[in-house]
């Protein structure tokens, strides 16, 4: 699963290099709008909803992770 | 940059940030000149009362008609049809909503029938593959401001692309036509004027169609010629004689009806209409015929011709999508463009926005200046934290903070705006840090991106500083510090008039001597609490 979600998110940052340190604070691409981008991408592929909160929180790959992974 | 696109909502999604800048929110007080082409993506706004959403809708009609006399004629202006991306039938009268998003769209038409760079595109051809779920989805409107659903983007994305081309694509000027089983059913030689397949029940009702809109396409501005391998005073009787025939000879520019071929005929033909060979598409049945012209004129446009009569329709709307897209601009459009630019420069000459402030005027703006209470206390820090573009030192701070800067003395202002399509609520904050009993440091000043454009920004500042000088202070020190998001507000302070004191790093430092009085433009309602 991790890796499923770093392509798409290399996908969306159109970054090779993204890593699961991965975070907006260290990631230029990672404004409001890629955010997103990620969500729905994020969204289609693992095929579930996420809530306002919890897309406020997908803030870094392990955030990312953990909410899919409470999801599934 | 390829693309400026004015628009309402969060877009960025659906045409990307490689080649596109987008304005602010309902912001058409920057016409940026470097761009390639400019774009109007408005989609209806969401307000449960059907009133002042209608109001809001024709207001941007109105808005749409200054862009578009702004913008240099020469480039293209593509104008996104406004649609009904969701109903909100809770109150009132969507039957209102309805006919202010049809004057909308009629008004973008006329647009483009007097503006030769004004395209309009359907964004209906678009939206109408979807539901209405598809369509528009609450979660996302509420935290991005996006009316049209994001997971669309893919799709929209391909679709655009499309539409792209066809904008970028030449028009064609020549309609060549073969007669027999090609504009009627049958071959005239063997079957007479009045033995055709014309008019009266299908097959023949197809062809009468086919001509008719043929027709209009020839009204449309499109050259129609005639090629065909038939004895001449055969056809002519027919198009004298046979009662359903739509197509006559006036209606053809030239004609070459022999028994000559058609490659030899179709380069006579462009000869004497003086016109290039591509700039002309050949229809016939036989697939014969077409090979011919494809391999001795491949400059010329051959397409495939429907099997049965009543797949006509289909194949006429693909000709005008494929060739005559009334997007491109004709050459007798190139003539306006022309006499549009000349007036261009004329006019460049005047300042190049003289209805901006009639249209300022006319939004009845009114600003409520407010001192910072402990209602609008965690707006407050909120819109340090989320604001971006229009933030002048980007310093984000928590309750907490704003509490405890209170305590020391600092003075925080915030100003609610609201016009005569709505209240926008609290959209601008300034934090001001007392440093001795004449000296005040502006330490932060930001506004929401959604009211800029309006001149809220400089009537704010303007009243703050006039606040302060009513209150004794001399001096006012502020700071520009430098973000990948607001190189917007650079030159803020420096057209407020703001002395620069020095740059260190990313940060310049400014000071102004409060002295005047500073007016505001008297169209803003200002109100201090």
């Amino acid at each position: 699963m991790e890796d499923r979600i770093l392509e798409i998110m290399r996908e969306v940052f159109d970054d090779a290099t993204v890593d699961t340190s991965c975070s907006q604070s260290n990631c230029e691409k990672w404004d409001s709008l890629h955010h997103l981008t990620l969500i729905s991408d994020l969204e289609d592929e693992f095929d579930v909803e996420f809530e306002p909160e919890e897309i406020a929180q997908m803030r870094d790959f392990n955030a990312v992770r953990d909410v899919i992974c409470s999801k599934s | 940059m390829k693309y400026f696109i004015f628009r309402n909502q969060t877009i960025e999604q659906f045409f990307g940030d490689k080649n596109c800048a987008y304005s602010g929110y309902d912001d058409i007080t920057l016409v940026p000149a470097e761009a390639e082409n400019y774009i109007w993506f408005y989609q209806m706004p969401v307000n449960s009362d059907s009133r002042l959403l209608s109001r809001e809708i024709n207001s941007f009609a109105e808005k749409l008609e200054l862009v578009a006399t702004s913008i240099n004629p020469a480039k293209p202006f593509i104008v996104f049809t406004l649609e009904s991306l969701f109903t909100l039938r809770l109150t009132g009268d969507s039957l209102q909503v309805r006919i202010s998003i049809d004057g909308f769209n009629r008004k973008a038409i006329e647009l483009s029938k007097v503006r030769p760079n004004v395209k309009v595109v359907d964004l209906s051809e678009f939206t109408l593959q979807y539901s209405a779920d598809q369509l528009f989805n609450w979660k996302f409107y509420f935290i991005s401001q996006t009316v049209l659903n994001p997971k669309l983007a893919k799709d929209f994305k391909i679709w655009w692309e499309h539409i792209e081309r066809e904008l970028a694509l030449k028009r064609k000027k020549c309609l060549v036509l073969d007669l027999d089983n090609t504009l009627w059913g049958g071959i005239l030689g063997e079957d007479g004027p009045a033995g055709i397949q014309l008019g009266g029940d299908y097959p023949g009702k197809a062809f009468t169609y086919w001509q008719a809109a043929l027709l209009e396409l020839g009204k449309n501005g499109v050259i129609l010629a005639v090629c065909s391998k038939n004895n001449e005073a055969d056809v002519f009787d027919a198009w004298q004689r046979n009662p359903y025939m739509v197509l006559k000879k006036e209606h053809f520019a030239a004609f070459r009806i022999n028994w000559q071929d058609k490659a030899t005929n179709i380069q006579e033909l462009a000869s004497e209409l003086n016109i290039g060979l591509d700039s002309m598409v050949f229809v016939d049945d036989n697939p014969t015929e077409r090979e011919l012209v494809r391999q001795l004129l491949p400059m010329v446009e051959v397409p495939e011709f429907p099997q049965r009569p009543y797949e006509l329709m289909s194949f006429f709307k693909s000709l005008v999508e494929h060739y005559f897209q009334v997007y491109s601009v004709t050459s007798e459009d190139m003539k306006k463009t022309e006499q549009y630019k000349q007036n261009a420069q004329r006019r460049a000459a005047q300042a190049s926005f003289t209805d901006m402030d009639d249209y300022l005027r006319s939004l009845e703006m009114s600003l409520h200046i407010m001192s910072v209470d402990k209602f609008n206390l965690s707006r407050l820090a909120q819109m340090t934290q989320k604001t971006n573009q229009f933030n002048l030192t980007t310093k984000r701070y928590v309750e907490s903070d704003l509490r405890q800067m209170l305590a020391d003395g600092c003075r925080i202002y915030c100003v609610s705006v609201s016009d005569r399509f709505g209240d926008n609520g609290i959209t601008g904050e300034i934090i001001l840090r007392p440093m001795d009993a004449t000296t005040i440091e502006i330490d932060s000043l930001l506004l929401s991106c959604r009211i800029l454009g309006k001149g809220i920004e400089t009537a704010f500042i303007n009243t703050i500083l006039n606040l302060l000088a009513d209150d004794g202070v001399k001096t006012v020190k502020a700071s520009y510090i430098k973000t990948a998001k607001n190189a917007q507000v650079e030159d803020f302070y420096d057209r407020m008039g703001f002395t620069v004191t020095g740059v260190v790093d990313d940060i310049k430092h400014y000071q102004l001597q409060l002295a005047d009085y500073r007016e505001n433009k008297d169209y803003y309602l200002i109100k201090i609490d």
